[in-house]
Protein backbone atom coordinates (compact mmCIF):
# COMPACT_ATOMS: atom_id res chain seq x y z
CA UNK A 1 0.00 0.00 0.00
CA UNK A 2 1.98 2.74 0.82
CA UNK A 3 5.66 2.41 -0.95
CA UNK A 4 8.53 2.33 0.29
CA UNK A 5 9.14 5.54 2.22
CA UNK A 6 12.20 6.32 4.94
CA UNK A 7 10.01 7.75 7.84
CA UNK A 8 6.41 6.78 7.25
CA UNK A 9 4.19 8.21 10.71
CA UNK A 10 3.28 5.05 12.42
CA UNK A 11 -0.26 6.41 12.55
CA UNK A 12 -0.51 6.25 8.93
CA UNK A 13 -1.58 2.98 7.32
CA UNK A 14 -4.86 2.49 6.99
CA UNK A 15 -5.88 5.00 4.39
CA UNK A 16 -4.64 4.15 0.74
CA UNK A 17 -5.13 7.84 -0.05
CA UNK A 18 -1.91 8.96 1.16
CA UNK A 19 0.10 8.83 3.93
CA UNK A 20 1.72 11.07 6.26
CA UNK A 21 5.92 11.24 6.71
CA UNK A 22 8.44 12.75 8.63
CA UNK A 23 10.83 15.03 6.27
CA UNK A 24 13.20 15.63 8.64
CA UNK A 25 11.51 16.88 11.23
CA UNK A 26 8.51 18.93 9.00
CA UNK A 27 5.40 16.51 8.57
CA UNK A 28 4.63 16.08 5.14
CA UNK A 29 1.41 14.20 3.71
CA UNK A 30 1.25 12.21 0.61
CA UNK A 31 -0.82 12.17 -1.65
CA UNK A 32 -1.34 8.80 -3.72
CA UNK A 33 -2.81 8.62 -7.47
CA UNK A 34 -5.85 6.83 -5.85
CA UNK A 35 -7.17 10.26 -4.48
CA UNK A 36 -6.35 12.81 -6.82
CA UNK A 37 -9.64 13.47 -8.09
CA UNK A 38 -11.43 14.01 -4.68
CA UNK A 39 -7.74 15.93 -3.81
CA UNK A 40 -8.18 18.39 -7.30
CA UNK A 41 -11.84 18.52 -6.14
CA UNK A 42 -11.82 19.77 -2.82
CA UNK A 43 -8.95 22.17 -3.71
CA UNK A 44 -11.04 23.82 -6.98
CA UNK A 45 -14.24 23.95 -5.29
CA UNK A 46 -13.03 25.95 -2.50
CA UNK A 47 -13.75 23.52 0.06
CA UNK A 48 -10.46 23.04 1.90
CA UNK A 49 -10.00 26.91 1.57
CA UNK A 50 -13.70 27.51 3.36
CA UNK A 51 -12.48 24.88 6.49
CA UNK A 52 -9.20 27.08 6.60
CA UNK A 53 -10.32 29.75 6.53
CA UNK A 54 -12.93 29.07 9.43
CA UNK A 55 -10.45 27.44 11.10
CA UNK A 56 -12.04 23.82 11.34
CA UNK A 57 -8.84 22.48 9.19
CA UNK A 58 -5.47 22.60 9.39
CA UNK A 59 -3.85 24.98 6.91
CA UNK A 60 -1.83 23.16 4.46
CA UNK A 61 0.40 24.14 1.38
CA UNK A 62 1.03 21.93 -1.76
CA UNK A 63 4.92 21.37 -1.73
CA UNK A 64 5.41 19.53 -4.69
CA UNK A 65 3.48 18.08 -7.27
CA UNK A 66 4.21 15.58 -10.16
CA UNK A 67 2.28 13.02 -12.49
CA UNK A 68 2.41 10.35 -9.52
CA UNK A 69 2.47 12.16 -6.24
CA UNK A 70 1.54 15.39 -4.48
CA UNK A 71 3.00 16.26 -1.36
CA UNK A 72 1.15 18.91 0.78
CA UNK A 73 2.83 20.50 4.01
CA UNK A 74 0.42 20.98 7.11
CA UNK A 75 0.90 23.45 9.49
CA UNK A 76 3.09 22.75 12.20
CA UNK A 77 1.36 21.57 15.25
CA UNK A 78 3.64 21.63 18.72
CA UNK A 79 2.40 19.11 20.56
CA UNK A 80 -0.63 16.28 19.80
CA UNK A 81 -3.14 15.14 22.40
CA UNK A 82 -5.46 12.08 22.06
CA UNK A 83 -8.46 11.54 22.27
CA UNK A 84 -8.09 9.72 25.92
CA UNK A 85 -6.29 13.21 27.13
CA UNK A 86 -9.18 15.35 26.44
CA UNK A 87 -11.56 16.63 29.01
CA UNK A 88 -15.03 15.88 28.55
CA UNK A 89 -15.64 19.37 27.03
CA UNK A 90 -13.13 19.06 24.83
CA UNK A 91 -14.32 15.70 23.47
CA UNK A 92 -17.63 17.38 23.05
CA UNK A 93 -15.99 20.02 20.94
CA UNK A 94 -14.21 17.63 18.75
CA UNK A 95 -17.68 15.88 18.04
CA UNK A 96 -19.50 18.98 16.96
CA UNK A 97 -16.59 20.01 15.04
CA UNK A 98 -16.52 16.76 12.81
CA UNK A 99 -20.35 17.08 12.47
CA UNK A 100 -20.18 20.42 11.35
CA UNK A 101 -17.42 19.51 8.88
CA UNK A 102 -19.52 16.42 7.41
CA UNK A 103 -22.71 18.48 7.26
CA UNK A 104 -20.78 21.42 5.08
CA UNK A 105 -19.26 18.53 3.10
CA UNK A 106 -22.51 17.29 2.56
CA UNK A 107 -23.93 20.23 1.37
CA UNK A 108 -20.95 20.71 -1.22
CA UNK A 109 -21.14 16.71 -2.94
CA UNK A 110 -18.62 15.43 -0.27
CA UNK A 111 -18.45 13.38 2.91
CA UNK A 112 -16.51 12.42 5.78
CA UNK A 113 -15.44 8.79 5.17
CA UNK A 114 -14.34 8.38 8.51
CA UNK A 115 -15.42 9.94 11.61
CA UNK A 116 -12.32 8.41 13.91
CA UNK A 117 -11.58 11.06 17.33
CA UNK A 118 -8.19 10.87 15.99
CA UNK A 119 -9.19 13.08 13.12
CA UNK A 120 -9.45 15.95 15.43
CA UNK A 121 -6.75 17.74 18.23
CA UNK A 122 -6.30 20.39 19.65
CA UNK A 123 -4.30 23.26 18.41
CA UNK A 124 -4.15 27.45 19.01
CA UNK A 125 -6.79 27.12 21.80
CA UNK A 126 -9.45 25.22 19.92
CA UNK A 127 -10.19 21.61 18.34
CA UNK A 128 -9.64 21.63 14.71
CA UNK A 129 -9.46 18.74 12.29
CA UNK A 130 -6.02 17.54 10.66
CA UNK A 131 -6.63 14.76 8.84
CA UNK A 132 -7.03 16.40 5.03
CA UNK A 133 -7.70 13.19 3.19
CA UNK A 134 -10.41 12.19 5.04
CA UNK A 135 -13.44 13.23 2.19
CA UNK A 136 -14.51 11.46 -0.29
CA UNK A 137 -17.50 12.17 -2.83
CA UNK A 138 -20.71 11.98 -2.23
CA UNK A 139 -23.07 9.23 -3.52
CA UNK A 140 -26.82 10.26 -4.09
CA UNK A 141 -29.10 8.84 -1.55
CA UNK A 142 -26.12 6.37 0.47
CA UNK A 143 -26.57 6.28 4.39
CA UNK A 144 -23.21 7.97 6.30
CA UNK A 145 -20.31 5.22 6.30
CA UNK A 146 -18.83 6.82 9.14
CA UNK A 147 -22.05 6.93 11.26
CA UNK A 148 -21.40 3.95 13.71
CA UNK A 149 -17.69 5.67 14.00
CA UNK A 150 -18.83 8.74 15.32
CA UNK A 151 -20.84 6.82 17.81
CA UNK A 152 -18.29 4.75 19.16
CA UNK A 153 -15.64 7.19 18.94
CA UNK A 154 -17.55 10.15 20.17
CA UNK A 155 -21.23 9.75 20.95
CA UNK A 156 -21.32 6.47 23.05
CA UNK A 157 -17.99 7.62 25.17
CA UNK A 158 -20.39 10.79 26.12
CA UNK A 159 -22.84 9.88 26.87
CA UNK A 160 -21.01 7.02 28.76
CA UNK A 161 -19.10 9.82 30.64
CA UNK A 162 -22.22 11.71 31.60
CA UNK A 163 -23.88 8.51 32.86
CA UNK A 164 -20.76 7.30 34.90
CA UNK A 165 -18.61 10.36 35.23
CA UNK A 166 -15.63 11.72 33.16
CA UNK A 167 -13.44 8.36 34.08
CA UNK A 168 -15.13 6.73 31.07
CA UNK A 169 -13.36 9.08 28.96
CA UNK A 170 -10.44 6.51 29.88
CA UNK A 171 -11.81 3.74 27.89
CA UNK A 172 -10.70 5.72 24.90
CA UNK A 173 -7.16 4.52 25.57
CA UNK A 174 -8.03 0.83 25.40
CA UNK A 175 -10.97 0.88 22.50
CA UNK A 176 -8.76 2.30 20.10
CA UNK A 177 -11.33 2.15 17.26
CA UNK A 178 -13.87 3.53 19.63
CA UNK A 179 -16.31 1.69 22.41
CA UNK A 180 -17.96 -0.93 20.51
CA UNK A 181 -22.14 0.20 20.30
CA UNK A 182 -22.95 -3.43 22.25
CA UNK A 183 -20.88 -2.96 25.02
CA UNK A 184 -21.81 1.49 25.12
CA UNK A 185 -24.98 -0.33 24.67
CA UNK A 186 -25.03 -2.96 28.02
CA UNK A 187 -23.02 -0.02 30.04
CA UNK A 188 -26.34 2.13 29.95
CA UNK A 189 -29.32 2.37 32.45
CA UNK A 190 -32.32 1.15 31.02
CA UNK A 191 -33.78 4.50 31.40
CA UNK A 192 -31.65 5.87 28.41
CA UNK A 193 -33.74 3.22 26.44
CA UNK A 194 -36.71 5.63 27.02
CA UNK A 195 -34.95 8.95 25.18
CA UNK A 196 -35.54 8.03 21.48
CA UNK A 197 -32.39 9.80 20.75
CA UNK A 198 -30.28 7.34 22.76
CA UNK A 199 -32.50 4.30 21.78
CA UNK A 200 -32.43 4.87 18.03
CA UNK A 201 -28.94 5.86 17.94
CA UNK A 202 -27.53 3.56 20.29
CA UNK A 203 -28.95 0.90 22.00
CA UNK A 204 -31.14 0.12 18.38
CA UNK A 205 -27.75 0.38 16.59
CA UNK A 206 -26.50 -2.31 18.46
CA UNK A 207 -29.36 -4.36 18.10
CA UNK A 208 -28.87 -3.80 14.52
CA UNK A 209 -25.25 -4.33 14.15
CA UNK A 210 -26.22 -7.73 16.52
CA UNK A 211 -28.90 -8.78 13.88
CA UNK A 212 -26.61 -8.31 11.01
CA UNK A 213 -22.94 -9.52 11.88
CA UNK A 214 -23.22 -12.75 10.04
CA UNK A 215 -24.51 -11.01 6.88
CA UNK A 216 -21.39 -12.39 5.11
CA UNK A 217 -22.87 -11.12 1.58
CA UNK A 218 -22.29 -7.73 2.92
CA UNK A 219 -23.61 -4.84 0.82
CA UNK A 220 -25.98 -6.91 -1.16
CA UNK A 221 -28.60 -4.83 0.25
CA UNK A 222 -28.08 -0.63 -0.65
CA UNK A 223 -29.25 0.61 2.04
CA UNK A 224 -30.78 4.37 0.85
CA UNK A 225 -30.35 7.35 2.66
CA UNK A 226 -31.66 10.50 1.32
CA UNK A 227 -29.69 13.78 1.85
CA UNK A 228 -32.47 15.28 3.95
CA UNK A 229 -32.67 12.59 6.15
CA UNK A 230 -29.05 12.46 7.16
CA UNK A 231 -29.20 15.81 7.68
CA UNK A 232 -31.74 15.31 10.04
CA UNK A 233 -29.23 12.91 12.02
CA UNK A 234 -26.35 15.18 11.55
CA UNK A 235 -28.58 18.10 13.42
CA UNK A 236 -30.07 16.00 16.12
CA UNK A 237 -26.79 14.38 16.86
CA UNK A 238 -25.32 17.82 17.00
CA UNK A 239 -28.15 19.54 19.54
CA UNK A 240 -28.06 16.26 22.00
CA UNK A 241 -24.07 16.29 21.86
CA UNK A 242 -24.72 20.37 22.69
CA UNK A 243 -26.70 19.49 25.58
CA UNK A 244 -24.82 16.91 27.41
CA UNK A 245 -22.89 17.81 30.73
CA UNK A 246 -21.32 15.50 33.18
CA UNK A 247 -22.07 16.30 37.08
CA UNK A 248 -19.13 18.11 38.58
CA UNK A 249 -18.08 19.66 36.10
CA UNK A 250 -19.75 22.96 36.88
CA UNK A 251 -18.75 23.69 39.97
CA UNK A 252 -15.46 24.57 39.18
CA UNK A 253 -16.18 27.97 39.88
CA UNK A 254 -15.19 28.14 43.38
CA UNK A 255 -12.26 25.98 42.46
CA UNK A 256 -9.28 28.44 43.92
CA UNK A 257 -11.05 28.96 47.00
CA UNK A 258 -11.09 25.12 47.62
CA UNK A 259 -7.13 24.61 46.91
CA UNK A 260 -5.58 27.32 47.70
CA UNK A 261 -3.61 28.76 50.76
CA UNK A 262 -3.60 32.42 51.94
CA UNK A 263 -3.70 35.30 49.06
CA UNK A 264 0.13 36.77 50.24
CA UNK A 265 2.11 33.65 49.73
CA UNK A 266 -0.02 32.39 46.65
CA UNK A 267 1.15 36.24 45.01
CA UNK A 268 4.75 34.99 46.56
CA UNK A 269 4.91 32.18 44.79
CA UNK A 270 3.54 33.60 41.27
CA UNK A 271 6.36 35.96 41.45
CA UNK A 272 9.08 33.94 42.50
CA UNK A 273 8.05 31.37 39.04
CA UNK A 274 7.76 34.74 37.00
CA UNK A 275 10.89 35.85 37.97
CA UNK A 276 13.02 32.54 37.54
CA UNK A 277 11.41 31.49 34.69
CA UNK A 278 11.65 34.55 32.62
CA UNK A 279 15.62 34.97 32.15
CA UNK A 280 15.33 31.35 30.43
CA UNK A 281 13.45 32.50 27.40
CA UNK A 282 11.78 29.60 26.89
CA UNK A 283 10.13 28.75 23.60
CA UNK A 284 7.78 25.51 25.14
CA UNK A 285 6.92 24.88 29.02
CA UNK A 286 4.96 22.35 30.32
CA UNK A 287 3.15 21.93 33.87
CA UNK A 288 2.66 18.74 35.29
CA UNK A 289 0.08 18.53 38.14
CA UNK A 290 -0.85 21.97 37.06
CA UNK A 291 -4.47 22.43 38.19
CA UNK A 292 -6.43 24.98 36.15
CA UNK A 293 -3.03 26.40 34.57
CA UNK A 294 -3.40 29.06 37.48
CA UNK A 295 0.79 29.26 37.81
CA UNK A 296 1.36 28.34 34.05
CA UNK A 297 -0.64 31.53 33.51
CA UNK A 298 1.99 33.88 34.85
CA UNK A 299 4.24 33.66 32.22
CA UNK A 300 1.91 32.74 29.13
CA UNK A 301 2.58 35.73 27.81
CA UNK A 302 6.19 35.33 27.27
CA UNK A 303 5.73 31.54 25.86
CA UNK A 304 4.90 30.76 22.66
CA UNK A 305 3.80 26.73 24.00
CA UNK A 306 2.44 26.01 26.62
CA UNK A 307 1.12 22.31 28.02
CA UNK A 308 -0.72 22.15 31.19
CA UNK A 309 -1.45 18.40 32.37
CA UNK A 310 -3.61 17.46 35.41
CA UNK A 311 -4.86 13.87 36.88
CA UNK A 312 -8.23 16.29 37.67
CA UNK A 313 -11.15 15.91 34.87
CA UNK A 314 -12.65 19.07 36.37
CA UNK A 315 -8.99 20.76 36.80
CA UNK A 316 -8.26 20.53 33.00
CA UNK A 317 -12.02 21.32 32.35
CA UNK A 318 -11.62 24.31 34.26
CA UNK A 319 -8.37 25.18 32.19
CA UNK A 320 -10.20 24.81 28.79
CA UNK A 321 -12.99 26.81 29.45
CA UNK A 322 -10.41 29.76 30.65
CA UNK A 323 -8.48 28.99 27.01
CA UNK A 324 -11.56 29.54 25.37
CA UNK A 325 -12.69 32.57 27.21
CA UNK A 326 -9.72 34.77 26.96
CA UNK A 327 -8.89 33.48 23.63
CA UNK A 328 -5.41 31.74 24.29
CA UNK A 329 -3.66 30.00 21.31
CA UNK A 330 -0.73 29.29 23.30
CA UNK A 331 -2.29 26.68 25.96
CA UNK A 332 -3.00 23.36 25.90
CA UNK A 333 -4.73 21.76 28.59
CA UNK A 334 -4.85 17.85 28.98
CA UNK A 335 -5.42 15.11 31.35
CA UNK A 336 -2.38 13.12 32.71
CA UNK A 337 -1.91 10.70 35.63
CA UNK A 338 1.93 11.26 36.15
CA UNK A 339 1.91 7.35 37.69
CA UNK A 340 0.69 6.35 34.76
CA UNK A 341 1.36 8.80 31.77
CA UNK A 342 -0.07 7.29 28.68
CA UNK A 343 1.32 4.25 26.75
CA UNK A 344 1.81 3.33 23.38
CA UNK A 345 -1.09 2.00 21.94
CA UNK A 346 -2.31 0.11 18.27
CA UNK A 347 0.02 -1.81 15.97
CA UNK A 348 3.73 -1.87 17.19
CA UNK A 349 2.42 -0.09 20.31
CA UNK A 350 3.82 2.99 18.07
CA UNK A 351 0.40 4.19 16.26
CA UNK A 352 -0.24 6.52 19.16
CA UNK A 353 2.89 7.89 20.65
CA UNK A 354 3.49 7.40 24.11
CA UNK A 355 3.12 10.74 26.44
CA UNK A 356 6.87 10.06 27.07
CA UNK A 357 7.50 9.96 23.63
CA UNK A 358 5.41 12.77 22.68
CA UNK A 359 7.34 14.95 25.28
CA UNK A 360 10.81 14.48 24.22
CA UNK A 361 9.79 15.44 21.00
CA UNK A 362 8.38 18.33 22.40
CA UNK A 363 11.56 18.91 24.49
CA UNK A 364 10.19 21.75 26.89
CA UNK A 365 12.71 24.19 27.44
CA UNK A 366 11.13 24.57 31.27
CA UNK A 367 9.00 21.85 33.07
CA UNK A 368 6.91 23.09 36.16
CA UNK A 369 6.28 20.58 39.12
CA UNK A 370 4.25 22.22 41.59
CA UNK A 371 2.39 21.06 44.61
CA UNK A 372 3.33 17.93 42.80
CA UNK A 373 6.29 15.81 44.42
CA UNK A 374 4.44 15.56 48.17
CA UNK A 375 1.44 13.15 46.43
CA UNK A 376 4.06 11.41 43.64
CA UNK A 377 6.25 10.92 46.62
CA UNK A 378 3.79 9.83 49.58
CA UNK A 379 0.70 9.08 48.00
CA UNK A 380 2.70 7.04 44.67
CA UNK A 381 5.71 5.98 47.13
CA UNK A 382 7.83 6.82 44.14
CA UNK A 383 11.34 7.35 45.72
CA UNK A 384 12.96 11.10 44.95
CA UNK A 385 15.63 9.54 42.83
CA UNK A 386 12.91 7.61 40.68
CA UNK A 387 10.78 10.72 39.92
CA UNK A 388 13.90 12.67 39.31
CA UNK A 389 14.62 10.40 36.13
CA UNK A 390 11.18 10.62 34.85
CA UNK A 391 11.36 14.46 34.83
CA UNK A 392 15.48 14.05 33.40
CA UNK A 393 13.97 12.01 30.17
CA UNK A 394 12.46 15.50 29.09
CA UNK A 395 13.02 18.16 31.09
CA UNK A 396 15.66 20.98 30.92
CA UNK A 397 14.98 23.19 33.52
CA UNK A 398 12.74 22.05 35.69
CA UNK A 399 10.74 24.60 38.77
CA UNK A 400 9.83 22.22 41.21
CA UNK A 401 8.12 22.47 44.42
CA UNK A 402 9.15 21.01 47.82
CA UNK A 403 6.48 20.85 50.84
CA UNK A 404 7.99 20.19 54.31
CA UNK A 405 6.45 17.90 56.69
CA UNK A 406 5.19 20.41 58.30
CA UNK A 407 3.21 21.71 55.48
CA UNK A 408 -0.20 20.57 56.34
CA UNK A 409 -1.12 18.96 53.33
CA UNK A 410 2.11 16.62 54.02
CA UNK A 411 1.07 16.21 57.21
CA UNK A 412 -2.04 14.56 56.41
CA UNK A 413 -0.71 12.68 53.86
CA UNK A 414 2.05 11.29 56.39
CA UNK A 415 -0.72 10.60 59.04
CA UNK A 416 -2.72 8.45 56.55
CA UNK A 417 0.52 6.14 56.52
CA UNK A 418 -0.61 5.26 60.30
CA UNK A 419 2.19 2.38 61.52
CA UNK A 420 4.09 2.77 58.34
CA UNK A 421 4.87 6.38 58.69
CA UNK A 422 8.90 5.47 59.37
CA UNK A 423 9.45 3.98 56.18
CA UNK A 424 8.40 7.75 55.02
CA UNK A 425 11.23 9.56 57.65
CA UNK A 426 13.30 9.66 54.08
CA UNK A 427 10.83 12.36 53.06
CA UNK A 428 12.86 15.42 53.95
CA UNK A 429 14.58 18.21 52.17
CA UNK A 430 17.91 16.83 52.22
CA UNK A 431 16.99 13.97 50.85
CA UNK A 432 15.06 15.42 48.38
CA UNK A 433 18.14 17.04 47.40
CA UNK A 434 20.33 14.41 47.26
CA UNK A 435 17.65 12.37 44.83
CA UNK A 436 17.65 14.96 42.43
CA UNK A 437 21.22 15.88 42.61
CA UNK A 438 21.66 12.75 40.37
CA UNK A 439 20.41 14.62 37.43
CA UNK A 440 20.20 18.28 37.73
CA UNK A 441 22.16 20.80 39.51
CA UNK A 442 20.27 23.48 41.81
CA UNK A 443 20.53 26.99 40.16
CA UNK A 444 17.83 28.76 42.70
CA UNK A 445 16.24 27.17 46.00
CA UNK A 446 13.90 29.72 48.35
CA UNK A 447 11.00 29.27 51.01
CA UNK A 448 8.02 30.50 49.58
CA UNK A 449 6.75 33.22 52.00
CA UNK A 450 4.57 32.29 54.99
CA UNK A 451 4.12 28.55 54.16
CA UNK A 452 6.45 25.56 54.37
CA UNK A 453 6.90 25.03 50.53
CA UNK A 454 10.43 25.34 49.24
CA UNK A 455 11.32 26.25 45.66
CA UNK A 456 14.10 25.28 43.71
CA UNK A 457 15.23 26.08 40.04
CA UNK A 458 16.99 22.73 38.73
CA UNK A 459 18.88 22.37 35.67
CA UNK A 460 19.59 18.87 34.11
CA UNK A 461 23.10 17.53 34.73
CA UNK B 1 -17.03 -0.32 -11.22
CA UNK B 2 -18.04 2.46 -9.13
CA UNK B 3 -15.81 5.01 -9.81
CA UNK B 4 -16.38 6.94 -5.86
CA UNK B 5 -16.32 4.97 -3.43
CA UNK B 6 -12.38 2.92 -4.79
CA UNK B 7 -11.14 5.03 -1.03
CA UNK B 8 -14.34 4.69 1.09
CA UNK B 9 -13.86 1.10 1.70
CA UNK B 10 -10.83 0.50 4.17
CA UNK B 11 -13.26 0.10 6.71
CA UNK B 12 -16.22 -1.94 7.16
CA UNK B 13 -19.24 0.66 7.82
CA UNK B 14 -21.05 -2.37 9.24
CA UNK B 15 -24.59 -3.39 7.58
CA UNK B 16 -26.83 -2.98 10.87
CA UNK B 17 -25.61 1.06 11.21
CA UNK B 18 -26.21 1.73 7.51
CA UNK B 19 -29.49 0.13 7.52
CA UNK B 20 -30.77 1.86 11.39
CA UNK B 21 -29.65 5.17 9.68
CA UNK B 22 -33.09 5.23 8.00
CA UNK B 23 -35.05 4.93 11.54
CA UNK B 24 -32.65 7.00 13.27
CA UNK B 25 -33.38 9.77 10.60
CA UNK B 26 -37.20 9.41 11.04
CA UNK B 27 -37.05 9.90 14.23
CA UNK B 28 -34.53 12.61 14.38
CA UNK B 29 -36.76 14.31 11.70
CA UNK B 30 -39.93 13.49 13.89
CA UNK B 31 -38.16 15.11 16.90
CA UNK B 32 -36.55 18.44 14.70
CA UNK B 33 -40.21 19.02 13.44
CA UNK B 34 -41.94 19.06 17.16
CA UNK B 35 -38.76 21.36 18.37
CA UNK B 36 -39.47 23.56 15.46
CA UNK B 37 -42.97 23.88 16.02
CA UNK B 38 -42.86 24.17 19.81
CA UNK B 39 -40.35 27.02 19.37
CA UNK B 40 -42.65 28.80 16.98
CA UNK B 41 -45.44 28.57 19.51
CA UNK B 42 -43.11 29.62 22.35
CA UNK B 43 -41.93 32.31 19.81
CA UNK B 44 -45.71 33.33 19.20
CA UNK B 45 -46.48 33.58 23.10
CA UNK B 46 -42.83 35.68 23.48
CA UNK B 47 -41.66 33.17 25.88
CA UNK B 48 -37.91 32.66 23.93
CA UNK B 49 -34.74 33.86 26.16
CA UNK B 50 -31.55 34.21 24.04
CA UNK B 51 -29.75 31.37 24.12
CA UNK B 52 -26.18 31.80 25.07
CA UNK B 53 -24.54 28.21 24.98
CA UNK B 54 -20.85 29.33 23.09
CA UNK B 55 -21.05 26.67 20.82
CA UNK B 56 -20.99 27.36 16.77
CA UNK B 57 -23.86 26.36 15.14
CA UNK B 58 -23.78 23.39 13.15
CA UNK B 59 -24.02 25.39 9.38
CA UNK B 60 -20.88 26.96 8.70
CA UNK B 61 -21.33 30.18 7.45
CA UNK B 62 -19.89 31.16 4.04
CA UNK B 63 -20.25 35.06 4.00
CA UNK B 64 -16.24 36.10 4.90
CA UNK B 65 -15.01 33.91 3.00
CA UNK B 66 -13.37 35.90 0.80
CA UNK B 67 -11.80 38.22 3.08
CA UNK B 68 -9.76 35.70 5.24
CA UNK B 69 -7.07 34.22 3.86
CA UNK B 70 -6.51 30.33 3.63
CA UNK B 71 -2.70 31.11 4.78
Amino acid sequence: MNPAHPNPHQASFRDPSGYVYDDGGTIRRRIQPIYFKQYQSLTDSGFYKTLISKGLLIPHTETNRTETEITITPEFIPFITYPYEWSFEQLKHAALLTLQIQKYALSKGFILKDASAYNVTFHKGKAVFIDTLSFDFYEEDTPWRAYKQFITHFFGPLVLAKNHGTEMLKMLQTHIDGISVSLISSLLPAKTKLNSTLYTNIHLLAKMENKHSEDYKAETKVAKLSKKAQNNILSLLFNAIKKLEVKGASEWGDYYSKTNYDNASFTAKKELIREWTLPLKPKSLIDIGGNDGTFARTVLDEVDDVLVTDIDYNAVEHNYHQVQKNNEVNMLPFVCDVLQPAPGIGLNNEERFSLLKRLKMFAPDVTFALALIHHVTLSGNVPFAKSAEFFATFSNYLVIEFPKREDSWVTSLLVRKREFINHFDFYNETQFEEGYALYFETLQKQQIEGTHRVLYLLKKK
Amino acid sequence: MNMFSVVSLYFDPGLGAMIVQAVVAAAAGVLLFSKNAWYKVKLFFGMIKDENDNYDSIDIEEKEDDESSAS
